[in-house]
């Protein structure tokens, strides 16, 4: 059992990290019924914005504005954090004007446009960065390791899975305790009281869908030093919350972070005493649960079910 | 209007002499189209001088993206200093790329719609050892030569080799025996072995596996680590709990830049001794200096101190200025110098039928200095693959300037990292079984 533990905190951990993965991809997918396959791509960019945000004087040479990187590191950081999901956020809201003409259609159509954006958003990425690693630099606070009994574990770590944490509680305060959250909830139920009401619909869906890929692009940051900085690492990111919203059950936003909890101990759990079957156990995870309980842990009744 | 064919032919009476004339005329266009097979290729070749197609089989995404992308410059490199020449035997060289994805079912996909639909005369391009057996599967069906430029599973030249494949990378065997040894006297005999979970990683940890326990270590664990694993940590608690005294990895593209990035957040690698049984230039650059830790194998570094390295470097620069990767690497030259050999094999051969360029490849002798290492190399006549100098590395904490990285700590011969189980395994098909290819 003392062997056993680190890896159930470990898991833990990785659950939050994976929960704050797919909390835009769940907020976009139950609030706007829309699946964005760009998730990942801005999730990637997230990450490009803030390296441009947080890399020093004159990286890269053509960036003509760079006033703030005489800050410290840990200045640079924090604006990253604040300022790269909202820059990222006004691409969402370009992607989501060309969104609007496949509401009400045939669901397909929204896939493929987003699949479209994704390479798009990737490709440009890679012409603009170039496609090999990057790193972003970290304040010296959070650098390093720090040990817990006789095991080291990282301080990046435990300040990403804090700050997954905070993110949740701060996305489920706003959603369940602000008249903004209550009128985003009225929207994805009933649309046409809501537009009876005055309220500019087209607007909500536009803010609704840059707040989820200014999460996804959040997600990002955080996970830059984890996972490294490369033009394709959003497919890392949008394969997980993709089975995480399906396994909580599409529209529950505590089903979600459950599911991103399960499936964080059975990635860790299994990492650590059956390798092999690490990357393969959320998949046999989503089918078990799945095979037994087809809307997901926490997902509403289909009137199709019996 | 009535067809040509069947307008009335005209009567024409002929003397006995015109007749053997005429007769003799009909012989000799008969035998243009239909004699020997090979000269009437040469013939409509010729004619039409058209263009040599290379398929270029190299992976764009996926997590041997990046070297991919090296990879084909380096093809591009010596394709160009042909075409610069005026092409080979007369004919331009074309290139055409397609993305096999990390992917070996992509990988036979592309191989087939190559040499059916593109008519490819050869292919080049291997990273991910799946991948590249899939290719020279197909490549073999079709009698198409096919170069796996990069990828190192010891079983590409060994039980998965074909007479028309060329393995040209050192493989994980090699590579073992450059460094195993010296490990075991420096760090400890306690190893645990860190596996991608594929071909290559299976091969080259077994390759270390024996080498290691033949040499008095003992392999305490050895943990799977599958292809696109992001998140190392229950690898390296695991790591923790177990104390191993070296850790020996087969892990390779991004996984390993992931990898080395979380170990350094844990300090990992200064706890542990660690060896990278071989490290591809584009997965490292770019890295921290603190991330390139331990001892790892390559097939060349850009600050060797031999003759021809540093216009090798320059010219790369030129040809591909403002490249993120500013000085070429170990998956470039291997790219480069095999595509190079080929050309000039297809020059010496005179055509490009298959078996009478495989007959130039097979125990081709290729200098040190043509090949910018230390030792002369030459091409397995038993298991096709090139046996060529094995360098240990590590990381420079003096560095001559930014992308002065590596630290060369020794050279080894070809001869002493021989992969002896590979003549073994490897059973080449016959020149009567191999289909004859020309195109």
């Amino acid at each position: 059992m003392t062997a056993l533990l680190p890896h159930l905190v470990n898991g833990l951990a990785l659950g939050l990290l994976f929960a704050l993965i797919a909390l835009g991809f769940m907020l976009v997918v139950s609030l706007m019924e829309t699946i964005n396959l760009a998730h990942g791509s801005f999730f990637a960019l997230g990450m490009y914005v803030a390296l441009l945000i947080v890399a020093p004087p004159g990286d890269p040479a053509w960036l003509p504005l760079d006033a703030w990187k005489g800050f410290p590191v840990v200045v640079r950081y924090a604006i990253a954090l604040a300022l790269a999901p909202i820059v990222v956020g006004v691409f969402g809201m370009l992607l989501e004007l060309a969104l609007r003409r496949t509401y009400g259609r045939d669901p397909l159509y929204g896939l493929l446009l987003t699949f479209g954006a994704a390479l798009v958003l990737e490709e440009g990425i890679r012409a603009v960065f170039g496609s090999t690693e990057k790193q972003l630099a970290l304040p010296a606070a959070i650098s390093g390791a720090v040990a817990i009994g006789d095991l080291i574990y990282s301080s990046y770590r435990l300040f990403a899975c804090a700050f997954a944490a905070v993110a949740i509680g701060f996305l489920w305060l706003f959603l369940e305790k602000t008249p903004y959250g209550a009128i985003i909830k009225a929207g994805a139920h009933d649309s046409e009281m809501v537009r009876a009401l005055g309220i500019d619909l087209a607007r909500l869906r536009r803010y609704v869908f840059a707040l989820g890929v200014a999460l996804a692009a959040l997600a990002g940051i955080v996970m830059a030093p984890i996972w490294g900085i490369r033009p394709h690492v959003g497919v890392d990111a949008v394969v997980p919350a993709f089975l995480i919203i399906v396994l909580g059950g599409v529209g529950s936003f505590w089903g979600a972070v459950v599911a991103a909890l399960l499936v964080g101990l059975v990635v860790g759990i299994s990492g650590a005493y059956a390798s092999e079957w690490s990357l393969l156990s959320m998949y046999l995870l989503f089918i078990a649960v799945v095979t037994f309980r087809a809307r997901g842990l926490a997902g509403k009744k289909s009137a199709l079910d019996v | 209007m009535k067809p040509e064919d069947e307008k009335p032919e005209p009567k024409v009476t002929t003397s006995p002499k015109r007749r053997s004339l005429l007769t003799a005329l009909a012989a000799g266009t008969s035998a243009t189209f239909f004699g020997p097979w090979k000269a009437h290729h040469a013939w409509a070749q010729a004619a039409q001088r058209k263009p040599l197609v290379i398929g270029l089989t190299m992976d764009a995404s996926g997590q041997y993206g990046a070297s991919g992308g090296e990879e084909r410059l380096g093809a591009m490199m010596a394709i160009k200093e042909f075409n610069d020449k005026g092409g080979v035997l007369g004919r331009r060289i074309e290139t055409l790329h397609m993305d096999t994805e990390t992917t070996p079912a992509t990988g036979s996909r592309v191989a087939e719609r190559m040499i059916t639909r593109n008519e490819a005369a050869f292919l080049i391009g291997g990273l991910h050892s799946g991948v590249a057996n899939a290719i020279s599967q197909v490549a073999q069906k079709y009698g198409c030569i096919y170069f796996n430029t990069n990828s190192s599973s010891p079983t590409e030249a060994g039980k998965d080799c074909h007479r028309t494949k060329f393995v040209w990378d050192g493989n994980g065997t090699n590579f073992a025996h450059a460094i195993v040894k010296n490990a075991i006297r420096t760090s400890g005999k306690n190893w645990v072995l860190l596996t991608n979970d594929y071909v290559w990683g299976h091969q080259t940890s077994k390759a270390t596996r024996v080498l290691a326990e033949a040499n008095g270590a003992k392999i305490v664990d050895e943990l799977m680590i599958p292809q696109n694993t992001r998140d190392f940590s229950a690898y390296l608690l695991k790591l923790q709990q177990i104390k191993p005294e070296v850790v020996a990895t087969a892990v390779g593209g991004d996984d390993i830049k992931a990898l080395r990035q979380q170990v350094v957040q844990l300090g990992l690698q200064k706890r542990m001794a660690w060896i990278n049984n071989q490290q591809d230039w584009p997965d490292v650059y770019g890295l921290g200096p603190d991330q390139i830790f331990g001892v790892f194998g390559t097939t060349w570094y850009y600050r060797l101190d031999l003759p021809g390295v540093k216009e090798f470097v320059a010219a790369y620069q030129k040809q591909y200025p403002g490249m993120a990767i500013r000085v070429p690497g170990n998956v470039y030259l291997n790219s480069y110098l095999s595509t190079r050999e080929l050309l000039r094999c297809v020059e010496e051969a005179g055509t490009t039928a298959n078996i009478a360029v495989i007959k130039k490849l097979e125990g081709r002798k290729m200098p040190a200095r043509d090949r910018l290492q230390h030792y002369d190399a030459w091409m397995d006549p038993v298991t096709h693959q090139c046996q060529q100098t094995i360098y240990m590395a590590t990381y420079n904490d003096a560095p001559a300037e930014k992308d002065d990285i590596f630290k060369i700590v020794a050279q080894v011969e070809p001869k002493d990292v021989l992969d002896t189980d590979a003549p073994l395994a490897c059973k080449l098909e016959t020149y009567d079984a191999t289909p004859t290819y020309e195109q």
